[in-house]
């Protein structure tokens, strides 16, 4: 089972089925990146911290206009800024992908535990992670506009 | 007299997912109140009829573990029954909100059919 376990996959799979679910809405992935330099634009990030088997961060990380259409579409209504409504709705939705990858890990028997998200607005910001983490970007797009899930994590002992 | 239900989650974005879904799912209610974490739900439910509660686990203050357990020691309030609505899945944690009185549990992501479906019998 562990060796078929692929978190890239794992991560477009429960990405999907959250907006799926949730906004009605189907993502396309692109090729996922392991462990290598990534150019990512970034207005809003939400993130989420992973404890547990693994420790590490879940991000999502949204140029302001995918972060503006996508809460425009979790809530129905129209959304023209950058507001504490699109820093809530970005971080429950990392809350909710985490939540998924939560449930891929204990497949294998790793318990994951999740804190509370955290979103951040603004420009030329980049995350910076646990030393020796591994790390996997997966772009993903809505329509045609594109943001990405990032995992960072090391695995505990 | 109409039934009144409150929806507990540190996200004010799931909170009115939830109100949605509810209407979506047909589920009337009277008034809908809202609380952003464990401390605030036992205050609305000190000083407002509630009939149902739904509440995410992982949130600040007081997390939805702590308010079943807290709202367990108040006889006023104790038998109020609790939905948990989370991320969180794993038995240990859902068997523990369970044997603090949780009635049952939804997993985000949730369509409205699945409140439907859980809720539905409840009320």
């Amino acid at each position: 089972m562990a060796e078929m376990f692929s978190i890239g996959n794992e991560i477009i799979s429960g990405t999907q089925d959250v907006f799926s679910t949730m906004l009605m809405v189907d993502l396309e992935s692109e090729a996922v990146i392991e462990n290598k330099k990534c150019a990512i634009q970034s207005n809003l990030t939400s993130m989420i911290g992973l404890g547990g088997g693994i420790r590490g961060l879940l991000a999502i990380h949204c140029p302001a206009s995918v972060a503006k259409a996508i809460t425009g579409a979790f809530l129905g209504m129209d959304v023209d800024e950058l507001n504490d409504d699109v820093k809530d709705a970005i971080g429950e939705i990392a809350n909710m992908v985490a939540g998924n990858l939560k449930v891929s890990y204990a497949k294998i028997g790793i318990n994951v535990e999740l804190a509370i998200p955290t979103s951040i607005v603004g420009e030329s910001f980049y995350v910076s992670g646990i030393a020796d983490a591994k790390r996997i970007i997966v772009p993903l797009k809505m329509a045609d506009a594109i943001f990405w899930v990032e995992l960072m994590y090391v695995v505990n002992a | 007299m109409g039934k009144n239900v409150l929806l507990v989650d540190d996200s004010s974005t799931m909170r009115k997912i939830i109100g949605r879904s509810l209407r979506q799912a047909g589920i009337d209610f009277d008034n809908i109140f809202e609380a952003a974490d464990g401390l605030e739900a036992l205050d609305v439910l000190e000083n407002q009829h509630v009939d149902i509660v739904l509440s995410d686990i992982n949130m600040p203050n007081m997390d939805g573990i702590a308010f079943l357990r807290e709202k367990a020691n108040r006889p006023g309030i104790k038998n109020i029954p609790v939905l948990m609505i989370s991320t969180e899945t794993g038995d240990d944690i859902i068997g523990e909100a369970k044997s603090l009185g949780a009635v049952g549990a939804i997993k985000k992501p949730f369509t409205p059919d699945k409140v439907n479906e859980v809720l539905g019998p409840l009320l």
